[in-house]
């Protein structure tokens, strides 16, 4: 895996890559372009049936700090896609807040896309609360970055409310990326699923510590919990600390953790088909990330994103197709 | 006719334990070669080492495969010359879908080739027809590589990978074995579909089932890593009779 060596070519930040049926906004070293923050608080904005875009880019070295939140009214939908990037090789830190409200009925397709240089430090929270019936599917793509942490706190606090949380995180070189998961059940008859993976190359450390708690009256909760870590070289470290925490006697919950290496005898039968060892070696690790990048149901964003792994693990630029080097 | 391959005095051991204990074999185009043998004579080792398998390690003896230092070639290399293995026990690959996986290997080969990638339609088209080869339901492209399979299905999708690369050397080991007459039938048909004056096929098994459908110009018997015997097909009907007491004393 190559290391991350975008520089734009203008000082004018606009994605040039169409996204069907998508609005974008820009949020450049936590500033809202052309929409307002409130209290300090960058609220998301809604645009009826649209795919709501938001490019966050980081231009200047100052660390910045901001919030963000999103609000999905009772009986809405919405999808969102979060964009990071930063534009330059300079160090630079971001400290991200983000609150997710779901009301009753409610639905958000969450698309979080992390694709910054090697030296930057990005922490982002996501605090999600869900009332009842609401269901969260959110998407944690982490490309590139120096020092990567998520959080994810996810709060079912009410009946019927769902979560999908996935992640898929690749990091080489000496990168760093931890991801931590609070799924609290605080309510019954809530389903959770997680899958978080990861793909580990050069000297790359990587975390993934997730609790699942089911308070005591949480009964008919269904929850699940997987992180699977591939290693594709022998200096990366991944560290990988799974929890159930039940108190409810009424539950189905599973979780399950692995690191592991590329499988030999699969290796030996592609290239026995005459398949390179190289491009054998990538095919693994594309199956191995698809089991994430299936579970975005946008099927555009998911064909770009799938690209854009791709394009990661061959060591080329990670650029969509027909970037124009112009915002990110 | 030049020699397509050509085995001296091969030795071969996994781990501390020799297996091969020096092999002679030549293969000429055309031929069709039955290799018999109980479990543990060294079959299979003999396949794994002529595909590449890095398992296996060669300690003496040499293999030539059309004139060039086959044991110096990695497995790709191999499979770009034309050797196929049909695999004992298919490997299954999820989340690598068959005809993703095929279509990998046809293009690498046509790349070695000077040749440009098949188009999606060119290549579907191609599928279709192999597949027909081993009646395999086109259903079975867009799973992953051999998951869920069963022992029949796996074996005809070996057949249809040998089908699309078209081999100048195949090695079928134990293809019979975990087969029901049926499944039998359609693999061997597949196989002599293939057949060619310039290609050639050695036929791994135990039994003589197989060699009533797919029939041999030559029969090995393999005990402890050596040939012992070598004859016409007559002598697969032998072994059967018999057994392989009478060769091993």
């Amino acid at each position: 895996m190559a290391e991350f060596k975008y520089i734009p070519q203008s000082e004018i930040f606009n994605c040039s890559v169409e996204l069907s049926g998508a609005k974008k906004f820009y949020v450049l070293d936590g500033k809202p372009m052309g929409f307002s923050a409130k209290d300090g608080v960058i609220e998301i904005p809604s645009e009826g049936d649209l795919l709501t875009q938001v490019i966050f880019v980081r231009t200047t070295p100052h660390p910045s700090s901001y919030k963000v939140r999103i609000h999905c009214p009772a009986g809405s939908s919405r999808a969102v896609i979060l964009c990071a990037h930063t534009t330059g090789t300079e160090r630079y830190v971001t400290e991200e807040s983000v609150a997710i409200a779901m009301e009753e009925n409610s639905n958000l397709s969450l698309i979080v896309m992390q694709n910054e240089n090697g030296a930057s430090s990005h922490h982002s929270t996501f605090d999600i609360s869900q009332k009842s019936s609401s269901t969260v599917l959110m998407n944690i793509i982490t490309l590139h970055g120096g020092n990567i942490a998520n959080k994810v706190n996810c709060n079912l606090n009410e009946k019927r409310a769902e979560a999908q949380l996935s992640g898929l995180y690749l990091a080489g070189g000496e990168q760093i990326i931890d991801t931590t998961v609070n799924l609290r059940h605080n309510s019954g008859e809530c389903t959770s699923n997680q899958l978080f993976k990861g793909i580990l190359g050069g000297n790359a450390r990587t975390s993934f510590k997730g609790e699942v708690y089911v308070a005591k009256d949480s009964q008919k909760t269904e929850a699940y919990q997987a992180n699977n870590n591939l290693l594709i070289s022998d200096t990366a470290r991944a560290i990988s600390d799974p929890h159930l925490v039940i108190y409810a006697d009424d539950v189905k919950c599973s979780h399950g953790s692995t690191v592991g290496s590329l499988a030999d005898e699969e290796l030996f039968y592609m290239r026995s088909r005459g398949i390179s060892e190289s491009e054998a070696k990538l095919l693994q690790q594309q199956a191995f990330a698809g089991a994430v990048l299936e579970k975005i149901s946008n099927t555009e964003i998911r064909e770009r994103l799938s690209r854009l792994v791709e394009r990661r693990l061959r060591g080329e630029d990670t650029l969509c197709a027909g970037c124009a080097k112009r915002c990110c | 006719m030049e020699n397509l391959l050509e085995i001296k005095n091969l030795h071969a051991r996994i781990g501390d334990k020799e297996i091969l204990k020096g092999i002679n074999l030549t293969i000429k185009p055309g031929e069709v070669h039955a290799i018999m043998g109980r479990n543990g004579s060294g079959k299979s080792t003999l396949s794994a080492v002529l595909a590449g398998n890095q398992n296996y390690t060669v300690t003496e003896g040499s293999i030539t495969y059309l004139g060039k230092d086959l044991l110096k070639m990695s497995p790709e290399e191999r499979s770009w010359a034309g050797i196929f293995l049909g695999f004992q026990y298919p490997v299954e690959i999820p989340g690598v879908t068959n005809v993703n996986f095929m279509k990998t290997a046809v293009n690498e080969h046509r790349k070695q080739n000077n040749l440009p990638p098949l188009s999606a339609a060119e290549y579907l088209k191609m599928m279709r027809e192999k597949m027909a080869y081993v009646e395999m339901d086109p259903s079975f492209s867009s799973r992953g590589v051999n998951v869920g399979f069963s022992g029949g299905e796996k074996k005809r999708n070996e057949i249809f990978q040998m089908a699309m690369l078209s081999p100048r050397l195949a090695i079928l080991d134990e293809t019979d074995s975990g087969l029901d007459v049926d499944a039998l039938r359609i693999v061997a048909n597949g196989v002599n579909r293939l057949k060619r004056e310039d290609n050639a096929f050695v036929v791994i098994t135990h039994y003589q089932r197989l060699l009533d459908y797919i029939v041999p110009d030559i029969v090995h018997v393999l005990y402890k890593g050596k040939i012992v015997k070598t004859a016409g097909k007559e002598l697969a009907a032998e072994v059967e009779k018999h057994g392989y007491e009478e060769f091993e004393k």
